[in-house]
């Protein structure tokens, strides 16, 4: 099964490279990886947009930073009171937020995710304001500790091939399709007798939990977070990595998150032209690949197969 | 594929419609429209274009709500009920423009169909326990039963988009009859069919028919239309204009001037 | 109450700013049903290419002015022929992304061209201030407020009297029904985007003489003029004009009575607010007269 072979390779390239650097910039692909993953579930297969994803990104930080910081609470426990406040709210703004539909929707996300930016600068007694929150404590499991390294990037890789699982199994099932059929046609999904409004909220709860788990890794691998890594082109870069990579694919979220942690790292000697080159690859990009790089790459490959292949023949006519 | 196992008194009409009217910003589509659908019948609405046909359809599938009058089905009211409720109670339809999943498969299509007649959710679908797998199972045999029904079998793992138009339509119902209908809504079904598309579709039907459900379609075809319709109901500009069985129709003088005679 | 009314002196000039942004969203929004999230960036150019040829190139004034809106809408013209016209897939997801897309580059294109300093302009004329009821009200705003106005009601007279007007309505209104009599939808819409980049570029240039103008300006002025959009109402355009104005008198209150934290907040609280309760907007498609 293909996530075994991916299991395989992450083992591999992890034992392999030994430089810390890369080590660690593997590990945040990892965390990009969970981002993209998330949205991916929402955008690509429920066909719902999120503007504001960098704000559950930011509240799975700040809610086990703060925690753990200021009281001192064990980051196991963080995690729960990540994932349970994580619900609620994702619950509250996907509420009223799904009734919306394309820009409305893009709007309201957007509008959410500044606010919630806008609540980690001004909330400086919690959140320590634009100075950002230190010190937040590595992980440990038992006496181990995991906060860096190796240990940190099978962890995070971990975490990744078990959300990988999960939305392999959801895409295929009765669920999935239900997605599927809602971002292909959801007036016709209706009509099939699939509740849209409950399916898009419980998604857009999944894909904030994917981001805030995200969080959680990226603030326990840190150790100091500020309102900058979760404002609004975050959200974009997030949305950026789900288009690039390939919508309703989930292995187009690893290249999308692979492609987008990269890139800096290569355009460091355009610095300035970053900006540049990042905005045309994403118009060039949904101009002639809307499906994204992964739909386009396996296009070229099916199409290269049809020549071989023969059409099936309906049993009619 | 059989209608729902349930009591249906045959004189019963499964459907009625009393009194519906609606208007859109002061164009009234529909005006104190009544009429039943006995069970395991063929009642067919045509009419021109623009004669609320469509309007009546989504009012009966819960798009629209009527501005007045009531819509019963197995005596009751369904009006302004949401579109994804009614699939459970027994109505399904097919649309006037084919609307396939494009991202899924043939076979998908009709699983998508079947929504309602399962169960398993996001946790189901995440841990997988035996029960999911079970019915999944039996949801894809159900669904290359119909494929089957419709003659697509040998396509089940095309992608939907990928069939010639005809063969989009037949998938439709299959995906429509997925979901175990007492009803079955058709707009338009064999409009951008061949001679002989329709002819099989004329079959298809009178075979669903056969099977208990019952069919209401909207069609512009007239053979098709006079060939398998127990009862047929024209509108013209939003109004009955006339009702009963095929050779009625024919031979109605108002009909024949309105609508037939253009022919 | 001197305060108050100094907030709303503030808050109007801010808040006509927002309205005619606001009015380039309902614009091209009606036609095309498009949001343009690189609507920001036009304003940005307006400001920057203002300031480039008026102080840097001691271009008088008027042509400045003129020069600067001509420029900014013909690359509106140039995003919508290049980049809109050929999606082969207009899924609302694949427009947005293309106009974010865009965005960004425009941006990087200022950077490059203005770099990453802020530029001031000097107001229009003579800039004393002016005593109004005990409050202290600029020249600026006058400007401002009389050139905001004018367009205003230059657009109620295109829409209502010219024929181009007309079709651009009947477009917004129904664009099959108008194409089937036989006007140019395409047309139309290369129209909007120009329209709406030129407005989007004045609000710049008015906005230039009173706050520091950088390659990153756009995206918030972007953000608060579409939530004034949506306040008033997307789709209408008296709505755009009351939003920006209650938006910015709203914001000004806020960072007068509050605390200036306040500022940015107010503006996407209140389109979360609009978007839960009333999404059609406070003016709304319920609105009389549309425009």
């Amino acid at each position: 099964m293909r996530i075994f072979l991916f299991a395989l390779a992450v083992l591999i390239i992890g034992l392999g490279v030994s430089n810390p650097y890369h080590l660690q910039l593997l590990t945040f692909i990892g965390i990009h990886t969970l981002l993209a993953l998330g949205l991916n579930m929402l955008m690509g297969y429920a066909g719902q947009i999120s503007l504001g994803h960098a704000a559950f990104y930011g509240l799975g930080a700040y809610t086990t930073g703060i925690l753990t910081t200021h009281w001192s609470c064990s980051p196991w426990l963080a995690l729960v009171a990540v994932l349970l406040l994580t619900t609620l709210v994702a619950f509250l703004v996907a509420l009223p937020m799904l009734k919306l539909s394309g820009f409305y929707l893009g709007m309201g996300t957007l509008g959410f995710g500044m606010i919630a930016f806008i609540l980690f600068r001004g909330w400086t007694g919690m959140t320590g304001g634009d100075s950002g929150l230190v010190g937040i404590p590595a992980l440990t499991v038992g006496p181990v500790s995991v906060g860096s390294g190796k240990m940190y990037y099978a962890l995070v890789w971990a975490v990744v091939l078990l959300c990988f699982t999960i939305c392999e199994r959801i895409v295929n099932s009765r669920v999935g399709r239900a997605l599927r059929a809602i971002h292909d046609s959801e007036h016709a999904a209706a009509a099939m007798g699939i509740d849209t409004a409950r399916i898009k909220i419980w998604v857009f709860v999944l894909s904030a939990l994917f981001a805030a788990v995200a969080g959680f890794l990226y603030a326990h691998l840190v150790s100091f977070i500020s309102p900058n890594t979760f404002d609004f082109m975050v959200s974009i870069r997030i949305v950026t990595m789900v288009v690039i990579g390939g919508m309703a694919s989930i292995w187009g979220a690893i290249l999308g998150a692979s492609l987008l942690t990269l890139l800096p790292e290569w355009l460091r000697v355009f610095s300035d032209y970053e900006m540049i080159v990042y905005g045309l690859v994403l118009m060039m990009v949904m101009i002639f690949l809307p499906q994204g790089l992964m739909r386009g790459i396996l296009d070229l490959y099916e199409r290269s197969r049809i020549k071989y292949r023969r059409p099936s023949t309906p049993s009619r006519g | 594929m059989n209608a729902q196992e349930s009591s249906i008194d045959v004189r019963q009409p499964l459907l009625e419609v009393e009194a519906l009217s609606k208007s859109f910003g002061g164009i009234q589509a529909l005006y104190d429209i009544s009429f039943q659908v006995l069970p395991a019948t063929i009642h067919a609405v045509i009419g021109p274009n623009g004669a609320g046909k469509t309007t009546l359809f989504n009012m009966i599938t819960g798009i629209y709500s009527p501005d007045e009058g009531r819509i019963l089905y197995r005596d009751k009211e369904i009006q302004g009920k949401k579109v994804h409720e009614l699939v459970s109670r027994g109505i399904a339809r097919t649309f006037q423009n084919v609307e396939l999943f494009g991202s899924m498969s043939v076979i998908e299509n009709v699983l998508v169909g079947r929504h309602v007649r399962m169960r398993c959710g996001f946790w189901g679908a995440m841990v997988r326990w035996p029960g999911v797998k079970r019915e999944e199972a039996e949801a894809r045999e159900r669904a290359m039963e119909l494929l089957r029904f419709v003659g697509l079998e040998g396509a089940a793992a095309d992608r939907s988009l990928d069939l010639p138009f005809g063969w989009q339509r037949f998938l439709e119902i299959a995906r429509a009859m997925a979901a175990q209908p007492s009803l079955l809504l058709l707009d338009e079904p064999a409009s951008g069919l061949n001679a002989v598309e329709t002819q099989q579709l004329g079959e298809l039907l009178e075979e669903i028919r056969r099977r208990g459900v019952t069919l209401l379609l909207v069609e512009h075809d007239m053979t098709l239309t006079m060939g398998i319709s127990d009862h047929i109901l024209v509108l013209h500009q939003g109004k009955r204009l006339a009702e009963g069985t095929p050779r009625e129709i024919q031979a109605n003088e108002a009909v024949i001037s309105a609508y037939l005679g253009k022919d | 109450m001197q305060e108050f009314l100094q907030y709303f002196f503030s808050g109007i000039t801010n808040g006509a700013i927002y309205a005619i942004i606001a009015l380039g969203f309902t614009m091209l929004f009606n036609t095309t049903g498009l949001i343009n999230f690189a609507q920001g960036e036009f304003v940005m150019m307006g400001a920057l290419s203002l300031i480039s040829l008026w102080k840097g190139l001691h271009v008088p004034l008027a042509f400045a002015f003129v020069i600067s809106v001509a420029g900014v809408s013909l690359v509106g013209m140039i995003l919508e022929r290049l980049a809109i016209r050929s999606v082969r897939k207009p899924h609302p997801i694949v427009l947005v992304i293309i106009t974010i897309g865009a965005s960004i580059f425009f941006r990087g294109l200022a950077m490059i061209a203005w770099g990453k300093d802020s530029h001031s302009a000097p107001a229009f004329s003579r800039n004393t201030p002016l005593e109004v009821a005990g409050a202290t009200l600029l020249p600026q705003s006058l400007w401002i407020l009389g050139i905001v106005l004018l367009i205003v009601i230059g657009l109620q007279f295109f829409y209502k009297r010219t024929l181009t007007g007309k079709a651009m309505q009947a477009c917004a209104i129904n664009k099959r029904a108008a194409w089937i009599l036989g006007i140019p939808s395409e047309r139309m819409v290369l129209l909007a985007f120009a329209l709406s980049a030129g407005m989007g570029s004045i609000g710049g240039i008015l906005i230039a003489p009173i706050t520091m103008s950088s390659y990153d300006m756009g995206t918030m002025l972007c953000l608060k003029g579409f939530c004034a959009a949506m306040l008033g109402g997307l789709g209408s355009s008296w709505g755009a004009i009351f939003g920006g104005l209650l938006l910015g008198i709203l914001e000004a209150m806020g960072v007068g009575f509050f605390s200036s934290g306040l500022k940015d907040a107010i503006a996407f609280l209140l389109l979360l607010l609009i978007l839960y309760v009333r999404p059609s907007g406070l003016l709304g498609v319920r609105a009389v007269h549309r425009f």
